[in-house]
């Protein structure tokens, strides 16, 4: 009886295949979906009418605990929390949330009003809104002919290329 | 890990997670199993869970026989007509559900939800006294 049956190589092959199929069929993969093990804190940020809005999920952090700051078209948010000190490590059963501070900066796209930036926090969601500086309209550049090359007279750049687009890129 | 509080496996997502799939919305809506942590303290087991964004009218929490179920759900945080520019994370419910022992007391089980965590409760149930049996002589 041999015990490994060369002629049958492949068989086996997939037998093995269909084993450990088997098996992971029966594993629960419960840490896929648990989040976290990520940025914290995450953010989304959308844009609606003439405003961008920026979400981040800060789920157990005190309102008097959270700090935001613009400074040079950046927007920092820091926070902590520190609600589990009084538990001593050996009596946790489980430990999957993050705790301590944090802190994050994003930078602001150039057309915010920084002076207009507003926030809410409830249910562990903070949201800020920030409005948009009213584009100003496209102002011609009138090109002065040099006096060696006249015939460049009038020759005229529009500077009203649409900047409106641009998208806030949070730093990694 | 002792077996007083024991993660439920399965089943539970598979039907009712359709279920509220099914119930007017078509739009498929992710559902997410939320981070938590379990400590001892002297009330007995507690059990904190993140739940960003779900409020209390939003919340379900139920015991039913031996099990321990939350579901939260989470409202769109931006307007309908919000285009995303740049995302970290996915906006969606929560859920996740145990299986608690004879151990905790499932009549007194408490709950609070703020800033969006979750806090729960589980109380020891009072261990029965021991009882001396006399026996009588014959």
């Amino acid at each position: 009886m041999p015990v490994f049956r060369l002629h049958h190589n492949l068989g086996s092959l997939r037998d093995l295949e269909q084993e450990v199929d088997r098996l992971l069929r029966n594993v629960q993969l419960t840490v896929h979906g648990v989040r976290a093990r990520r940025k914290f804190p995450a953010i989304n940020v959308y844009e609606v009418d003439n405003e961008y809005l920026l979400t981040a999920e800060l789920p157990g952090t005190q309102l008097s605990d959270l700090e935001l700051t613009v400074a040079n078209g950046m927007l920092t948010l820091r926070g902590k929390r520190a609600d589990l000190d009084h538990v001593s490590e050996s009596s946790f059963r489980r430990s999957e949330r993050f705790h301590g501070g944090w802190e994050r900066s994003v930078p602001l796209p150039e057309r915010v009003i920084e002076d207009k930036l507003a926030a809410t926090f409830a249910n562990g969601v903070l949201k800020i809104r920030l409005p948009k500086a009213v584009q100003s309209p496209a102002r011609k550049i009138q090109i002065n002919a040099d006096q060696e090359n006249p015939d460049a007279t009038e020759s005229r750049i529009d500077s009203g290329s649409d900047v409106s687009s641009e998208v806030i890129r949070p730093n990694e | 890990m002792s077996d007083d509080l024991i993660e439920n496996s399965g089943e539970f997502e598979a039907s009712d997670a359709d279920e509220t799939q099914s119930s007017e919305e078509t739009e498929p809506r992710f559902v997410f199993t939320p981070p938590i942590d379990i400590f001892e303290s002297e009330e007995g087991l507690v059990l904190h869970a993140d739940l960003p964004g779900v409020s209390s009218e939003t919340l379900d929490l139920q015991v039913q026989d031996n099990k321990l179920t939350l579901f939260g759900r989470v409202n769109p945080p931006v307007p309908d007509n919000a285009e995303l520019r740049y995302q970290e994370y996915e906006v969606g419910d929560f859920l996740r559900s145990f299986i608690l022992s004879d151990e905790v007391d499932h009549e007194r089980i408490t709950a609070s939800l703020q800033n969006g965590v979750l806090k729960v409760t589980l109380p020891r149930a009072p261990r029965t006294a021991a009882r001396r049996i006399e026996v009588s002589p014959e």
